[in-house]
């Protein structure tokens, strides 16, 4: 393991990312069936954005909490329990409320009443009786009333941003590099975002516009790793003279190796501040959003850095390898009884930016016309 | 070190603080959302289809309401055919989201007394002629007006100070009045009011001897109610108005336009029952003012000069082409009010909002430090570069959202706020691609100050083309949702855009510099473990492929 990382640090890894992406694959589809069936059988726990309905959130003071802060049993104050916040709410003419006790921090707890004002309610009447039941100042409280109308076309604008986005980035990396890398890209998107989707799914977390900004974070980040990757592959394969002496999947395993450092300290310089916003942000200062919003973050990151090697670039991989020069370049390796032609692509690849770089100043345009014609 | 280079990490510089400095010195500070201090927030879509003349007429009626709360940056836009109200700090949160919501009617009401409303003695008087007349219509209110609470339902205060008086009336002059009451010096020629209405009593009044804070009380929205007197002010003229309870509402317009006939007029079509309405009026207040009022503003007063008018109406007056034309959608409006539907309303208390807002930051700070102390132990004195990259770009952001704020009323947001913190992340990967580039090319033997330049190009390219998969779902974003998202997607954009000006024109040639002047050709200096001489090199090259 230290000498694993020694090599790393070293920039000296050269390792079957390919290989290994075969077997960590298997684990992956079992991820993204795990979450396609919770998505299926549990749903999502749609926020008061996309359902429309009521939440108030309460805020208790610690001071008047029980010393031993008995916040697992869903009490706070002086003994009030979500059960007693749920009476008043259905009192004062929201049946049904769901209650919970959600930020446990120094200075306060919050009570969050979520439900659906009933026909002739005013909130501000529930707005006075929450507060009174409480024994809290009305304009310490929070809420939020949506219309169910409203979800509807909240979430119906999110979908065709959704769609018009993988149009364009298709089109995109189609333009920039070739349409097999779309695919491979939107694979690996897609992968993230039923991972990230099937996370909030398996855990019951609330979808909230603010989750569905961190489902469009992961796509963002997961698509720059992914480019970061497919620019670094096309590069080498234009400064490769045309040779079938090794398999795409060579190529592609170089360039993955060679580009591994980046990615791994990409994704630690990302995940960083994100655990901060958990841990700081969320667990000491208590800030609900924050805490729902870093969740997503950090599954999402962690997922987008991981496909970005181990999803999106064996998709490329599998389907180049399908292109007649590259098929004849497999066949080659393995009736050559090397099935792994990595060593050659590397030492290629290692003359050839060797050179390349060597002179004080390279010429890169007619280096590559003179390629061509050989 | 090419001279462009020093010049560009020099103006990099210049520009990342001293913009820092500007906004600072300016007094300019980002402007908090509701979420982030507190607030109201409330989206509002019309009931039945209206055309965007109706809706920005909705929209200015929602403002001027709003200002009655003394919110002090109210953000009020359309989107789409949404109307979206940001009241960010407000302290009322309930009144506002009442204020907010109602709709706007129009109103004829008999005009009882004019008045100067900036001279206090006259203001006195018609307050006390609103509340003589309220008694006498409303007397089972008079028996609770002995205690001080109950006559404010007479006649409610709106704090309305005499310098939004003076916008309503002329808002060039309050302008004026605005910047030269801040050098403290008298004008005497900015009370040149446009004169809208036939009514002559306009009296010459000189703003620069009141002080632009006087509070003048009058009634607020939520008591401007049909059948009480009310104390109002007009537009367009330095009068106030004490007018008894309406007559008619704006039901009783069917159409109205300017014309242009020697003068500009409004003609007002009224509907077959309107017709009958009006001319009741006509026959009671013959010779009289009698004020049409759209929202809590008397937007014209003219004198009846008919006891008949059958079904039409004409109001001439000193109107100039925008007067008439003015006048002729406020009263469109009011035969045909938008009716807002509260889609989503929201409202933050002060304390969550900054408890986020500390959170939010703190986070921020903790997690820039632990990303700063990665890069410095991974990368060595390249590291210096990326923390120094970050403190350009974030004080570049600053100014740029403080200007926003200052000059578009740009709140932000939560979710803007972690499209910062993401773009972190954005910011130093731009760096971690250039030094890895870097760190391969001293790993195949190349000299450090000759790698540092030659490297840039690759990198700068995988820059750019991440980037701009990052800007155009930033802009995708931006077009085609509303709020939370919306926040987000434009300041991720901003901070990517930010990311690659500062990675071109400050990290390139700070790089540069380092490589030249302060790694002396030892590759430990970058974080670079290997062999120092070519022969090593080499060796790690071959030796990583056996």
């Amino acid at each position: 393991m230290i000498s694993a990382l020694r090599t790393f640090y070293r920039g000296e890894n050269s390792w079957d990312i390919l290989g290994v992406s075969r077997k960590v694959l298997v684990g992956s589809a079992v991820a993204v069936l795990i979450c396609v069936v919770a998505l299926f059988v549990r749903g999502l726990n749609l926020g008061i954005e996309f359902e429309g309905g009521s939440v108030w959130e309460i805020p208790i003071p610690a001071s008047a909490q029980d010393a031993d802060g008995d916040a697992a049993s869903g009490s706070a104050a002086d003994g009030l329990t979500t059960d007693d916040i749920a009476a008043a709410a259905a009192d004062a003419g929201v049946p049904d409320a769901r209650v919970q006790l959600v930020t446990v921090t120094g200075s306060e707890n919050i009570f969050r009443v979520r439900g659906v004002l009933g026909p002739d309610v005013s909130a501000v009447e529930v707005n006075a009786a929450l507060a009174s039941a409480a024994d809290v100042d009305v304009e310490s409280l929070s809420t939020r009333q949506v219309s169910p109308s409203f979800g509807d076309e909240v979430a119906g604008k999110a979908r065709r941003a959704l769609v018009v986005f993988f149009v364009l980035i298709a089109l995109y990396l189609w333009f920039r590099f070739e349409w097999k890398m779309s695919v491979g890209a939107l694979v690996a998107v897609v992968h993230d975002i039923v991972l990230t989707v099937g996370a909030y799914a398996l855990f019951g977390f609330e979808v909230t516009p603010a989750t569905v900004v961190a489902f469009l974070t992961i796509m963002g980040y997961s698509l720059y790793d992914t480019i970061v990757v497919f620019d670094r592959v096309k590069s080498n394969e234009r400064s490769l003279p045309a040779r079938s002496h090794f398999t795409y999947a060579a190529l592609a395993n170089v360039s993955l190796n060679q580009v591994l450092t980046r990615s791994v300290n990409t994704s630690i310089t990302s995940v960083l501040p994100v655990l901060s916003m958990l841990i700081v942000g969320a667990g000491f200062l208590g800030a609900g959003t924050l805490s729902e919003f870093a969740t997503a973050l950090l599954i999402g990151l962690l997922a987008g850095s991981y496909s970005s090697i181990f999803v999106a670039m064996p998709t490329v991989a599998w389907l180049k390898g399908y292109e007649p020069g590259w098929a004849a370049a497999q066949v080659a390796a393995d009736a050559a009884g090397r099935h792994d032609s990595m060593e050659a692509a590397t030492q290629a690849l290692a003359a050839e930016n060797y050179t390349r770089s060597a002179p004080p100043r390279p010429r890169k345009p007619r280096r590559s016309r003179n390629q061509r014609r050989r | 070190m090419r001279r462009s280079q020093i010049v560009s990490l020099l103006l990099a510089v210049i520009i990342g603080f001293g913009s820092l400095v500007g906004v600072i010195v300016a007094g300019w500070v980002p402007v908090l959302g509701v979420q982030l201090q507190g607030g109201v927030e409330v989206l509002l879509r019309p009931t039945a289809p209206a055309d965007d003349e109706q809706l920005d007429r909705a929209i200015e009626i929602i403002r001027s309401r709003v200002d009655a709360l003394g919110v002090a940056e109210p953000d009020i836009t359309r989107q789409g055919n949404q109307v979206v109200v940001q009241l960010p700090g407000v302290k009322d949160k309930q009144r506002a989201v009442d204020l907010v919501g109602q709709t706007a009617e129009l109103r004829f009401r008999p005009v009882l007394l004019t008045f100067n409303p900036f001279d206090e003695v006259d203001f006195s008087g018609a307050q006390q002629l609103a509340e003589a007349y309220n008694g006498s219509l409303h007397p089972e209110s008079v028996d609770e007006s002995d205690s001080g609470a109950a006559e404010d339902e007479l006649v409610g205060e709106q704090e309305m100070t005499a310098q939004e008086l003076l916008e309503l009336i002329d808002p060039e002059a309050a302008a004026e009045l605005d910047a030269e009451s801040a050098d403290a010096a008298a004008v005497d020629d900015t009370s040149e009011t446009a004169g809208a209405t036939d009514d002559a009593e306009a009296e010459e009044i000189d703003p620069s001897d009141i002080g632009s804070e006087q509070i003048l009380d009058f009634t607020a929205p939520e008591d401007d109610l049909a059948d009480w007197a009310v104390l109002l002010p007009g537009r367009g003229e330095p009068v106030g108005y004490v007018l008894g309870p309406a007559e008619l509402t704006g039901e009783a317009v069917s159409e109205a336009a300017a014309t242009f006939n020697n003068e500009w007029v409004v003609n007002v079509d009224l509907t077959d029952e309107g017709a009958v309405g009006f001319d009741q009026i006509a026959a009671r207040y013959f010779g009289q003012q009698v004020a049409i009022v759209l929202d809590g503003v008397v937007e014209s007063a003219p004198v009846i000069r008919a006891a008949e008018f059958g079904g039409t109406a004409v109001i001439s007056g000193t109107f100039d082409e925008e007067g008439a034309r003015d006048l002729a959608v406020a009263l469109r409006f009011g035969a045909l009010p938008v009716v807002f539907e509260q889609d989503d309303v929201r409202t933050v208390s002060a304390t969550l909002g900054e408890g986020t807002l500390r959170a939010g930051v703190v986070a921020g700070i903790v997690g820039l430090i632990i990303v700063g102390i990665y890069m410095l132990v991974y990368y060595r004195l390249l590291g210096i570069v990326a923390v120094a990259s970050l403190a350009i770009s974030g004080s570049i952001l600053w100014s740029l959202i403080s200007w926003l704020g200052e000059s578009r009323g740009l709140a932000l947001t939560l979710a803007g706020t972690t499209g910062i913190i993401v773009s972190i992340g954005v910011q130093v990967d731009s760096n971690i691609v250039y030094y890895e580039r870097i760190k391969e090319e001293v790993r195949r033997g190349r000299a450090i100050r000759s790698a540092a330049d030659a490297s840039f190009r690759g990198a700068f390219s995988t820059i750019v083309w991440a980037d701009l998969a990052s800007l155009i779902g930033a802009g995708v974003l931006y077009q085609l949702t509303s709020g939370t998202v919306r926040g987000f997607a434009l300041y991720l954009g901003l901070a990517t855009l930010i990311d690659l000006a500062v990675s071109y024109f400050f990290m390139r040639p700070l790089v540069v510099f380092i490589a030249r002047k302060l790694v002396n050709e030892e590759p430990r200096r970058l974080g670079v473990l290997g062999g120092t001489d070519d022969a090593a090199t080499a060796a790690a090259v071959t030796g990583g492929a056996t």
